[in-house]
């Protein structure tokens, strides 16, 4: 429909999730009329990104090198694992400025359903850590789902006989929430987790 | 009873229904939505989404989590239709907290997800459902309650194998031969193609559990547990024509 170049890069980001026809066209011509080293610096940053950006070969995480910069932080607490399911996962638990341990990315939760196992999981890379590493506890951060509830009593099931304390994220009400929205199953948790003050 | 107090999808006119169902599965669909795989008695398996039950926020979420049987409301769309209400039936909450009877539940589910059909009434099938689960919430979980559940899964969907009397002809003794293909056991003078070698004792093992009431099955030789499990699942994959993926996290 339009020039060439412009036709191509329109079709590559209309590939990107979340993003439709419209909006591929609206950054496209955007791009169009910014600076050229604006427009150069953005795909410098992807081109980068796609080369140098790798796996953390201790937790999975994305890294710049061989390890991420949270492995590499000598200052966080290396006893205290958090095991989510994607990269993505760490950021959240970052931003609450909360923990200071390390991390173990799973790749997923147990789905069998899905011919998800533990074995499609980095279920073995944990073990070889709690083995190799100084763990004390491992904080299961999967998500409040049927298959992340599975997978955190998998990982109880198989770890606490090697001595680690299994502990998970608890569940309960929203801040700024409302009581009266909650639903049974919510609320039935945050009853059972309740704190004394 | 009138069509719109069953909840029968065509014969009514209004866009918004009530059904009564079971959730099967849930895949992310969209930003923050879901879509939401269920089956219903009157209306077999139902396709829904649920807008927005990603986000913590979400007022609903938490009841549209697999094996919850729900109230719901929903309005009609072209292709799918939108959850705009739900209220929890049974949560099944205990067996949520063991992690081989919610391997089981995923067996179950996986297994009704394959044979239900849209538009099409499944009450038996919703019953069988509603049964297994309560068995596995009330802490019954064996292989033998995964075994009596595909049995009767089979049965419900027509394909009920033969276990007492040969499947070709009729014959009740000499039965040592089991035939996926065929239909179930057969005798010695009738051999079916593909048919495996039985141990003594495992057509009745199998009638056993198949006859029996799930919340109270027999107790049985457990030394046969594992063969007759493992000849219930080839017999629907086979009937079924696909692999029940949740049966190898069990065996």
């Amino acid at each position: 429909m339009f020039e060439g170049p412009v036709q191509r890069l329109i079709d590559e980001l209309a590939r990107l999730p979340g993003v439709g026809r419209k909006t591929a066209q609206r950054l496209a011509f955007h791009l169009l009329t910014v600076e050229e080293a604006d427009a150069r610096r953005l795909s410098v940053a992807i081109a980068d990104m796609r080369e140098q950006v790798g796996q953390c070969r201790r937790c999975f995480n994305v890294a710049a090198g061989e390890e991420c910069a949270i492995c590499r932080d000598v200052k966080r607490d290396a006893d205290v694992v958090c095991v989510v399911e994607r990269p993505q996962d760490i950021v959240v638990v970052e931003r609450t400025q909360e923990f200071r341990g390390l991390y173990h990315v799973l790749g997923g939760s147990l789905s069998p359903i899905n011919g998800v196992g533990p074995d499609q999981l980095r279920m073995a890379e944990l073990k070889n850590r709690v083995e190799g590493e100084s763990i004390q506890e491992l904080i299961v951060a999967t998500n409040p789902t049927v298959e992340g509830d599975a997978t955190a009593m998998y990982i109880a099931r198989e770890f606490k006989p090697l001595g680690v304390r299994v502990s998970r994220l608890a569940s309960g009400l929203p801040v700024g929430g409302d009581l009266d929205y909650a639903d049974e199953i919510t609320l039935g948790r945050a009853l059972a987790g309740r704190m004394e003050l | 009873m009138p069509d719109r107090a069953r909840g029968t999808k065509y014969a009514c006119p209004v866009a918004i229904r009530h059904d009564q169902a079971i959730v099967l599965r849930s895949y992310p669909f969209g930003d923050a939505d879901r879509v939401v795989v269920l089956v219903s008695p009157n209306n077999g398996k139902i396709r829904t989404v649920a807008k927005g039950v990603r986000k913590t926020k979400s007022r609903f979420g938490g009841r549209l989590e697999p094996f919850t049987h729900v109230d719901l409301v929903l309005y009609e769309g072209r292709n799918l239709d939108t959850i705009t209400q739900v209220a929890i039936v049974e949560p099944f909450r205990r067996l949520r907290g063991n992690l081989d009877a919610v391997v089981g539940a995923g067996l179950m589910v996986e297994a009704v997800d394959a044979v239900a059909q849209e538009e099409e009434s499944s009450l038996r099938l919703f019953l069988l459902l509603q049964r297994g689960l309560k068995a596995l919430d009330a802490g019954y979980y064996s292989p033998d309650l995964i075994t009596a559940f595909l049995l009767k899964l089979a049965d419900v969907v027509g394909v009920a194998p033969a276990l007492m009397e040969c499947a070709s002809c009729g014959r009740r003794d000499g039965l040592t031969r089991f035939s996926f293909a065929g239909g179930g056991v057969h005798c010695h003078n009738c051999q079916p193609e593909g048919g495996v070698r039985l141990r003594a004792g495992i057509t009745a093992y199998l009638d056993s559990l198949a006859q029996a009431e799930l919340m109270s099955l027999p107790t049985l030789d457990a030394s046969l547990s594992g063969e007759a499990m493992g000849i219930a699942r080839r017999f629907l994959e086979h009937h079924l024509d696909r692999k029940l993926f949740s049966l190898a996290a069990i065996e």
